[in-house]
């Protein structure tokens, strides 16, 4: 596979390393001298100076002969032009963005770029696992982000410890995926099944309810 | 009309300053407070031009910008990526009439034009003009 990668920085540069290895054929665009010349002299001649905006500067790079173009910049409207480029000069069938401003997550996942990669949402989330409370987890948004996946952990204390799940009127439209035990285990959402303190409940959620959904899960005696 | 420009450089400045004269409502956001300060003060003080100093490109300032009621939105900071942006995004989350923005580059304007966005280059039209100039002369 040919990818085209804009943006060899933090991101750009290991994950090009890492397809490089996996036998892909990779180049680089980086408006940054200094970026480019380290790029090319730890991976090859595989990067060069260059504006990810420009289609000149993408067509010297290969562009309209790549199967996927990545774009991790630092810059989300540079993101978001390389990736319209591609698909709308370039034809490429695949493009993939970096969006480091959550809110414009939602304009490039309806301008058809393929996947988006939320570095915020990303280490957001990862920080939440890490808080020992009992937080809510964004783990994916499934569909036109009309719902989402998520993980809520009942706290030891928590108002419905010891009922069954039948027994709880979740809001409309909620599914319990899978129910974690706090030693690791799975158990399966069967409507007899007890709830126990620490479990953590694994849900896809409408998302305008799951707010509702966390205040019901986690209320105390 | 209520008109929202982003950007108070040289052009965003001067088109908020006539399309006030000629009656419209401006709202204009600029995050850099002292590009601002060469706008009139009379029309601000008057409510004709109204400034907020924030990202353009963000959510929060178009809201603040009463973009629900306003009908043409224009993007002109100095970097066309960020135009395009920001141009799209009063268009395709906020469902503004007439997105409009200003680029350097023939390339970003088909590009922006294609989705929508009605673009301007101004290196063409300079370029054209001159041409225009020189042409008479001769």
């Amino acid at each position: 596979m040919y990818l085209v990668i804009v943006g060899g920085g933090k991101v750009g540069e290991p994950l090009a390393s890492s397809l490089i290895n996996a036998g892909h054929e990779v180049f680089i665009l980086d408006d940054d001298h200094e970026t480019v010349t380290t790029l090319q002299r730890e991976l090859g001649m595989v990067a060069a100076l260059g504006d990810a905006t420009s289609i000149r500067d993408l067509s010297d790079a290969g562009a309209s002969r790549a199967d996927v173009l990545i774009a991790t910049t630092n810059f989300d409207e540079d993101n978001l032009a390389a990736c319209q480029l591609a698909r709308n000069h370039f034809d490429i069938q695949r493009t993939i963005a970096v969006v480091h401003s959550p809110e414009n997550a939602e304009l490039f996942e309806r301008s058809g770029i393929d996947m988006v990669v939320n570095a915020t949402g990303l280490i957001l989330a990862n920080l939440a696992t890490t808080i020992p409370s009992h937080p809510l987890i964004r783990l994916m948004p499934i569909g036109d982000h009309a719902k989402e996946l998520v993980a809520i952990k009942l706290p030891a204390g928590g108002l419905l410890i010891g009922r069954k799940l039948s027994e709880i009127t979740l809001p409309y439209g909620t599914d319990v995926i899978s129910i974690i035990t706090s030693d690791g285990k799975s158990k399966k959402p069967d409507p007899d099944i007890r709830i126990e303190s620490e479990d953590e409940i694994i849900a896809l959620s409408p998302t305008n309810s799951t707010a509702e959904l966390w205040v019901l899960l986690t209320e105390l005696r | 009309m209520n008109i929202i420009i982003v950007g108070s450089g040289n052009l965003g400045s001067s088109l908020a300053q006539k399309m006030s004269a000629l009656g419209h409502k401006v709202t204009i956001i600029e995050k850099n407070i002292r590009a601002t300060s060469s706008l009139p003060r009379g029309q601000i003080n008057s409510g004709q031009i109204r400034v907020i100093h924030d990202d353009g490109s963000t959510a929060s300032a178009m809201i603040a910008a009463d973009i629900d009621n306003a009908e043409v939105f224009i993007a002109a900071t100095g970097k066309d990526s960020l135009n395009g942006l920001t141009a799209q995004k009063a268009k395709t989350i906020f469902g503004i009439q007439h997105a409009m923005t200003v680029v350097k580059d023939q390339d970003a304007k088909n590009l922006y034009d294609s989705l929508g966005v009605t673009t301007i280059n101004q290196t063409a039209l300079a370029s054209d003009q001159l041409t225009e100039l020189l042409t008479q002369e001769s």
